[in-house]
């Protein structure tokens, strides 16, 4: 069943496979799945992992359950409106009541977002405010108010939901609700899930309790269309907008143990006090450090768009987690050395900047494309030089990754560095790969 | 068998539908709940408000920078160890000098491994059977402690250093799990993965009028409209540190010792705001939106 779903989810950018799929069909299993809201509810649960995420979710569970095809950016109530299932399902709810004057189109919308949102959860709550108006009103009849309920209602039937029409669906809806029910003889006169009865969704409270679309739907129509849901394109040249993406992924960088340790000395000095006795002593080792070096090319008009948001992205984790920075700055590629201020006065041979720790993150950052003959042999040795003390080492490069095969000091620098977009995602490709070198560094 | 009714808040608890039914879910699947959301939205109070609400055991491990999956799980006390060994020893040679005194272990044996084993509140959750287990604040944690944690979540085992012992509980028995993060760092995707992922968003204002009615039960409407208003018109500000649920809550406490005549004159010339807005420049932009 949905077997299909992870392939369309992951169409949305979202991470879905077969687990997903299990984990649904374990959720079946255990009941938890009665309505169609209650698979969006699951699903969000099982799929989504960050707000961003919320977007795309909803947007992929309408177009693979309900059709809904909702065009980036567009509100929800206007693909809702296009769509083939809402067109059905207006049909048959004004077929039923054609004496009533036809209501207002949002309205409508939200009645068909409260249904598609119905949920066992708001069913219950459905019965819950049935119960307090039983009481309230003592004149209903209540024939058999005792009458078993058939249980829970599992899902038995191996059905893909987008086969079955919505209107199919929606009546299973309503017999779910009946037999959640299970208490009352006149069922449907309670539960408006299709809108006929008089206590329908749609926030009117019965008794102090609010009756159905518990929000589902008002959640969703919200996140469709809100750029604040949309995930940062992390597949963009960094810019001012997707920095904070990029930093939360530099933050992977922070070299931070804390180890309790033997403290050898302290244990054989108070040992030797005990006459032979020794008791050990611990003491905590906490190693807290972000060490960071930026080489950037500044040089150039190739460069100039990205040396803002570069340097305003590390000065920003400076401020936020790293206590450790040092800038150097060159033109297109280094001869002996590169400099310390932007204006490239202060000259920092290459001796003296791979003297500092080895334990150092480099992020070197440049479009690596320059006349072949800049790039001689000397700078190359350099770079060899600078790339063997610092094994976590990156190039981020500005330049769109389907240029550098174009440009052969590209292809030179990139058999030395491995090479990444400067971009939020290629910047946590390389902080994964930094942190793979450090752990293969402190074995040795 | 854990308890897997939906449970929709308390008396002093408001959990809002969408919270209650991805709790709910996390327990009926054994899965550990991970919530996400602003500071002072309740997150690590769901846990807490549930097992107070059913009296259920509740066990908590505060992530902090140093927290490692040992103090999680269980950890051997080499120390204690030693120390018997070496108290053995002594006892020993006291026993040849003819001292009938003897040095004790605390009911300790060096043989019995298990006896050093100190069970941290993931061991001691998965051996109490129906319990609640918080692990506060995982953001917080060096980046290999959610990695290490993967095992146990998604094998529902641990196994205790040293005494080789293995803590095991079935699908059914699992506790109810409550993971909350501030999102300060971002969790390796394969532990989201096995977790059921909730976001917390801000409470509406209505909402918000009922969390208050829950803290409070008799102050007077015209001071909690007043509060309401002005805390949301803040929030709008863009300020720097915007207030949350909790400094809401704190405001209120303070105000209410004050008659409502008072205590709205206070607002209005804008007393005692230390208590919602903490920067000195957020300070400054509320004072000068005010008039």
């Amino acid at each position: 069943m949905f077997q299909s779903l992870p392939h369309h989810f992951r169409e949305h950018d979202l991470v879905a496979d077969v687990r997903t799929l299990l984990q649904l069909k374990r959720a079946m299993q255990k009941g938890l799945v009665n309505t169609l809201g209650d698979i969006y509810v699951v699903l969000k649960g099982l799929v989504t992992t960050d707000p961003a995420d919320f977007g795309p979710f909803t947007a992929a569970f309408y177009s693979y359950f309900l059709d809904v095809d909702i065009k980036r950016g567009e509100k929800l109530d206007n693909a809702i409106l296009r769509s083939e299932a809402f067109k059905n399902w207006k049909e048959e709810l004004l077929k039923d009541r054609d004496d009533l004057e036809v209501p207002d189109v949002r309205e409508l919308v939200d009645r068909f977002l409260d249904e598609i949102h119905l949920t066992t959860f708001d069913i219950q709550k459905i019965v819950d405010g049935a119960e307090i108006l039983k009481q309230d009103d003592p004149d209903m009849a209540d024939t058999n108010p005792q009458q078993e309920s058939d249980g829970a209602r599992t899902i038995d039937r191996a059905a893909d939901y987008r086969d079955v029409d919505l209107e199919e669906l929606l009546e299973r809806l309503e017999r779910v609700a009946r037999q959640q029910k299970g208490m009352h003889e006149g069922g449907d006169h309670w539960i408006g899930t299709g809108g006929r009865s008089p206590y329908g969704h749609g926030g009117a409270a019965m008794g102090g309790v609010r009756v159905g679309g518990g929000g589902g739907g008002k959640m969703a129509r919200r996140v469709v269309g809100d750029p604040m849901y949309y995930p940062v394109d992390t597949k963009s040249i960094l810019r001012d907008d997707n920095i904070d993406a990029a930093l939360a992924t530099l933050k992977g960088i922070e070299d931070e143990t804390a180890e309790v340790l033997l403290d050898v000395p302290k244990t054989i000095k108070e040992g030797l006090k005990q006459g032979g006795i020794f008791l050990p002593y611990e003491k905590e080792k906490i190693d807290h450090k972000v060490q960071v070096i930026l080489m950037i090319d500044n040089g150039g008009y190739s460069m100039h768009p990205y040396i803002k948001s570069v340097t305003k992205l590390f000065s920003k984790m400076k401020t936020r987690f790293a206590h450790d920075l040092k800038t150097y700055y060159f033109h297109n590629t280094i001869y002996g050395g590169a400099y310390s201020d932007v204006r490239r006065r202060d000259f920092v041979p290459v001796d003296k900047i791979i003297a500092d720790d080895k334990n150092y993150s480099v992020f070197v950052i440049g479009d690596a494309d320059m006349a072949p003959y800049e790039l001689d042999y000397s700078s190359l040795g350099n770079w060899q030089k600078i790339k063997k003390h610092f094994p976590r080492i990156a190039w981020m490069n500005p330049l769109q990754a389907r240029y550098w095969a174009g440009s052969n000091t590209v292809q030179t620098l990139r058999q030395i560095f491995p090479m990444y977009p400067l971009t939020p995602d290629g910047i946590e490709k390389a902080v994964i790969r930094m942190n793979r070198k450090r752990k293969f560094h402190k074995k040795n | 068998m854990a308890n897997t009714t939906t449970w929709t808040g308390s008396d002093s608890y408001l959990c809002d539908p969408e919270l209650a039914q991805a709790f709910h879910m996390s327990r009926v699947l054994g899965m550990p709940l991970l919530i996400e959301g602003e500071p002072g939205t309740g997150k690590t109070e769901l846990p807490i408000q549930f097992a107070k609400d059913l009296s259920l055991d509740l066990f908590v491990y505060p992530v902090g920078s140093k927290s490692t999956v040992e103090q999680f799980v269980a950890k051997f006390d080499h120390v204690k160890y030693l120390r018997d060994s070496q108290i053995e020893v002594l006892n020993a040679q006291r026993e040849e000098k003819g001292l009938d005194t003897k040095l004790s272990t605390g009911g300790r044996h060096t043989e019995n491994l298990d006896d050093y084993v100190m069970l941290g509140p993931g061991a001691k959750a998965y051996t109490n059977i129906n319990s609640v287990l918080l692990i506060d604040e995982i953001d917080k944690a060096p980046r290999e402690f959610p990695n290490d944690l993967l095992y146990a979540l998604s094998h529902r085992k641990f196994v205790l250093p040293e005494s080789g012992r293995e803590v095991e509980v079935s699908e059914d028995d699992m506790p109810a799990i409550v993971i909350t993060s501030n999102r300060e760092q971002e969790l390796p995707t394969a532990f989201k993965g096995r977790c059921i992922y909730h976001y917390i968003s801000f409470p509406e204002p209505e909402l918000m009028k009922e969390i208050v009615g829950k803290h409070f039960s008799n102050i007077e409407e015209e001071l909690v409209q007043r509060c309401i208003q002005l805390f949301y018109q803040f929030r709008q500000l863009g300020l720097e540190r915007a207030p949350s649920t909790r400094e809401l809550l704190n405001w209120l406490k303070y105000l209410r010792n004050f008659e409502v005549d008072e205590a709205l004159a206070k607002i209005e010339s804008r007393e005692g705001l230390g208590v919602l807005i903490k920067t000195q420049s957020d300070m400054i932009r509320v004072k000068r939106n005010s008039y």
